[in-house]
């Protein structure tokens, strides 16, 4: 047999033992060893992490890309459902990727966690989200994708409330498994729907079998599954409130692996998804709307993992908005490079706060380009990056984009929307570099700002070069599967640099407008649409608790009582009654021998007409 | 009876001397007298049910009675427990509320992991008009842009050879008429 062959799916198998290894030392009784976190789990993702680079390697080098069948789990005469393992380019680009992201957060988080008590559990959250991640992303069936799926969910929910004695936390680790069940819903349509008329759960059947159906409903399951679990307009508080978890959190799951999950799942399944026009285009038009209401949130937030969390919900739109257009890979390329800019990103972040004593307000901080150099650095190449710099990694997938979606035919509104959320992008990345590195610091001079511990520096160091030349490499290796636009005007080419650099200079002359004040008294309304996100969360997290509730209550309790026994039971028969009884009895006037009389008259008068 | 424990109750007695009476008290659940009763309508059952209740007799004020099944259950302020000084030092603390309180009758709703009823910034109806508003404005817009797409220019295919006459089933006998897909 071909060695690729064989080397490929083994490769992958080796990794999910790599990974199952420091999980499975934790079921036995005896307290874990101290160095537990550090010496098994980040040396398993190390080690997992250069496993994943054969298989890539091969596919960049080949082409090579493997299905892989196992155990056969459930099989009835017409429905067969097994262990069934995808590793093509998605997969094997994806894997590596998330293994080198996660690595760099492992090993920021013995830095950020080591006063934390519970320091093994927490590492050993991460890697069965990391396992579950992993497989949903080599899922080849739609049950093996949901268990990944789920499973991603639930360590969400357990590692957002981490610090759990924090009611705040407690609220958003709800918040965040109610939302995601709702855009299950969508996704348990779409499987049902599935296994009644295709008649499996295999993506390869579905593919070749979906042709002739008409796939609108399924395909609207699919996307609301997306939008739960991706963020997008209506399904998207959690995102922001997921923020009470520990930073590592933060950077693994709610930017760069978890949150992607929704758009992969639609990358997986766009052979579905390419030919249903209504599909398309609610992708694009919620992608749009997605992506520039939260870059609309994002430009007056006070708490830099808020402005990053909805920087990562307006990139996860502008993703929506790709598959909107029937772009799945230059999705796909976006979400390999937004996961290293986006953890650089929370990861220095991390080390700010930290440094500053758990501060997280921008507003008290400023002049750590002075105290943490290397850090704020990196926190200007990541936000560079994010922007679409030319050259560096966010580059190559959202110029790429930006290009696709003005040269495509498509909703106006949605380009117009696309291209503002741009240069929103720039301007909240300046607000966060301007606050945070810039000027002097609005803080008290604190106990040792230093950046001397190497697993804060590495980490960082590392997801700095991944933003630097992910993007060109992946570029490179992989082959487009639609044909580029190969000529466009030089305005539409530029178009995604002009938009940014508008940006920036708004979001410059702003800043210096800081000092100065031209109204007397100013105009608070466009400032609190976007403080308060927006109203969204008070009026949804209001309204819908409160009547559902109340409604709730008052009809178990009060209402099914008060209607079956008083409106139209028992006493509902009284109270009917009532009146007619009145007013008989009311009429009856006691004239008892006319009322005799007159019945034995009526009596002999019938008898008689009855006998002759 | 199970459950059943001897209380210690001690009487201080009008010609001030103690006089301990011993009192057998079920320790499992509410007493009758403690569980709520039928809607107060003379003032002195308005006073026994706010001293069930812990209420003071001005603030105690009853569901209406229109047969939804309240009975004498007060009625307290609908607000939260966001609402409460987080600062202050109740003796539950998660909850924010002292032992003995008066429960509202929609107390799971109001916990601090449910609705959330503190005074926001701007007035309710302002941020229902704006979200909606803007919610509105961006469909209707949408609707506009699929009416008014947005794409480059394009003309239709040009083939060498007349447009490919004979190929597009044009008749061999006539001859194809001149096709100038160019301009100098």
């Amino acid at each position: 047999m071909h060695s690729t062959a064989l080397f490929l799916p083994s490769c992958m198998m080796i990794i999910f033992l790599i990974l199952l290894y420091p999980v499975l030392t934790t079921f036995n009784p005896n307290p874990l060893h101290p160095d537990w976190a550090l010496t098994k789990t980040k040396t398993a993702i190390k080690l997992a992490f250069f496993t994943s680079l054969i298989p890539l390697f091969l596919l960049f080098d080949q082409g090579a890309e493997a299905i892989v069948t196992t155990w056969s789990w459930t099989n009835t005469m017409t429905f067969d459902i097994s262990i069934n393992f995808k590793f093509d380019s998605y997969s094997c680009i994806f894997t590596p990727v998330a293994l080198y992201v996660t690595w760099s957060i492992l090993e920021f988080a013995s830095w950020y966690m080591h006063s934390d008590p519970q320091m093994n559990r927490f590492f050993k959250y991460l890697l069965i989200f990391l396992i579950a991640m992993i497989i949903l992303v080599t899922a080849n069936n739609m049950f093996q994708l949901f268990i990944g799926w789920e499973g991603v969910g639930i360590m969400s929910f357990l590692l957002i409330g981490w610090w759990y004695g924090r009611t705040d936390a407690n609220t958003a680790a709800l918040q965040a498994v109610l939302y995601n069940r709702i855009g299950d819903i969508g996704l348990i349509l779409m499987m049902t729907w599935t296994a009644t008329h295709l008649n499996s759960w295999d993506l390869q059947q579905m593919f070749i079998l979906s042709n002739n159906y008409d796939l609108t409903l399924p395909l609207l399951g699919l996307i609301l599954a997306a939008t739960g679990k991706s963020a997008q307009f209506s399904l998207h508080p959690w995102l922001p409130s997921a923020m009470e978890g520990p930073t590592p959190v933060s950077a693994l799951l709610h930017s760069s692996t978890m949150v992607v999950a929704g758009i992969f799942l639609l990358i997986r399944l766009n052979p579905m998804l390419e030919n249903n026009k209504i599909a398309l285009t609610t992708c694009l038009c919620l992608g749009a709307l997605t992506t520039l209401f939260t870059a609309i949130c994002a430009l007056t937030q006070n708490d830099i993992k808020k402005i990053v969390a909805f920087s990562t919900s307006s990139q996860l739109g502008l993703m929506m908005v790709t598959i909107g257009l029937n772009q799945p890979q230059l999705a796909f390329l976006h979400i390999c490079t937004h996961a290293f800019f986006k953890a650089m990103l929370f990861l220095c972040s991390g080390s700010i706060i930290h440094s500053l004593n758990d501060e997280q307000d921008i507003r008290k901080m400023g002049g750590m380009h002075h105290l943490t150099p290397f850090t704020s650095s990196c926190l200007t190449i990541g936000s560079l990056a994010l922007t679409g710099t030319p050259f560096l990694a966010g580059f190559f997938s959202k110029d790429a984009i930006i290009e696709a979606l003005n040269t495509s035919y498509l909703n106006a509104w949605a380009l117009t929307l696309t291209l503002i959320a741009t240069s929103f992008t720039a301007a909240y990345s300046l607000r966060i570099v301007f606050f945070v590195s810039m000027n002097h610091p609005r803080f008290n001079p604190l106990p040792p700002i230093n950046e001397n511990n190497p697993s804060v520096i590495n980490p960082i160091k590392r997801l700095a070069l991944g933003s630097i030349i992910a993007g060109f490499i992946i570029t490179l290796n992989i082959l487009p599967l639609n044909t580029p636009p190969m000529t466009m005007p030089t305005t539409l080419k530029l178009a995604a640099l002009i938009v940014t650099i508008l940006g920036l200079f708004t979001a410059l002359e702003l800043a210096s407008l800081s000092s100065k004040q031209f109204k007397q008294t100013p105009n608070p309304n466009p400032h609190h649409f976007s403080n308060m996100l927006g109203f969204f969360p008070h009026i949804m997290h209001r309204l819908t608790p409160q009547a559902n509730l109340t409604l709730g209550q008052a009809i178990a309790t009060q209402t099914i009582d008060q209607a079956w026994l008083e409106k139209s039971g028992p006493k509902a028969i009284y109270s009917l009654s009532l009146r007619p009884i009145t007013t008989t009895s009311n009429i009856q006037q006691g004239m008892i021998k006319t009322y005799l009389s007159l019945f034995f008259l009526t009596t002999l008068i019938t008898l008689t007409i009855l006998m002759f | 009876m199970s459950g059943a424990s001897l209380k210690l109750g001690c009487v201080h007695v009008h010609y001030c001397f103690q006089k301990c009476i011993f009192i057998a008290v079920s320790a499992s659940g509410a007493t009758k007298d403690s569980l709520p009763g039928a809607y107060p309508k003379t003032p002195e059952e308005r006073a026994a049910a706010a001293k069930k209740y812990n209420l003071r007799v001005e603030d105690y004020e009853p569901y209406p009675d229109n047969g939804e099944g309240f009975g004498d259950y007060p009625k307290l302020q609908d607000r939260s427990q966001h609402e409460r000084d987080p600062w202050y030092k109740w003796d539950h603390p998660d909850l924010r509320r002292n032992w003995g309180e008066p429960m509202h009758w929609n107390f799971d709703m109001y916990l601090r992991t449910r609705v959330d009823t503190s005074p926001s910034p701007v007035p309710w109806s302002t941020m229902w008009k704006q979200l909606f508003g803007f919610v509105g404005f961006m469909l209707f817009m949408f609707y506009m842009g699929e009416k008014f797409p947005s794409y480059q220019p394009i003309a239709p295919k040009q083939y060498p050879y007349n447009n490919l006459y004979l190929e597009k089933g044009g008749d061999p006998a006539k001859a194809p008429e001149e096709v100038k897909n160019y301009e100098i």
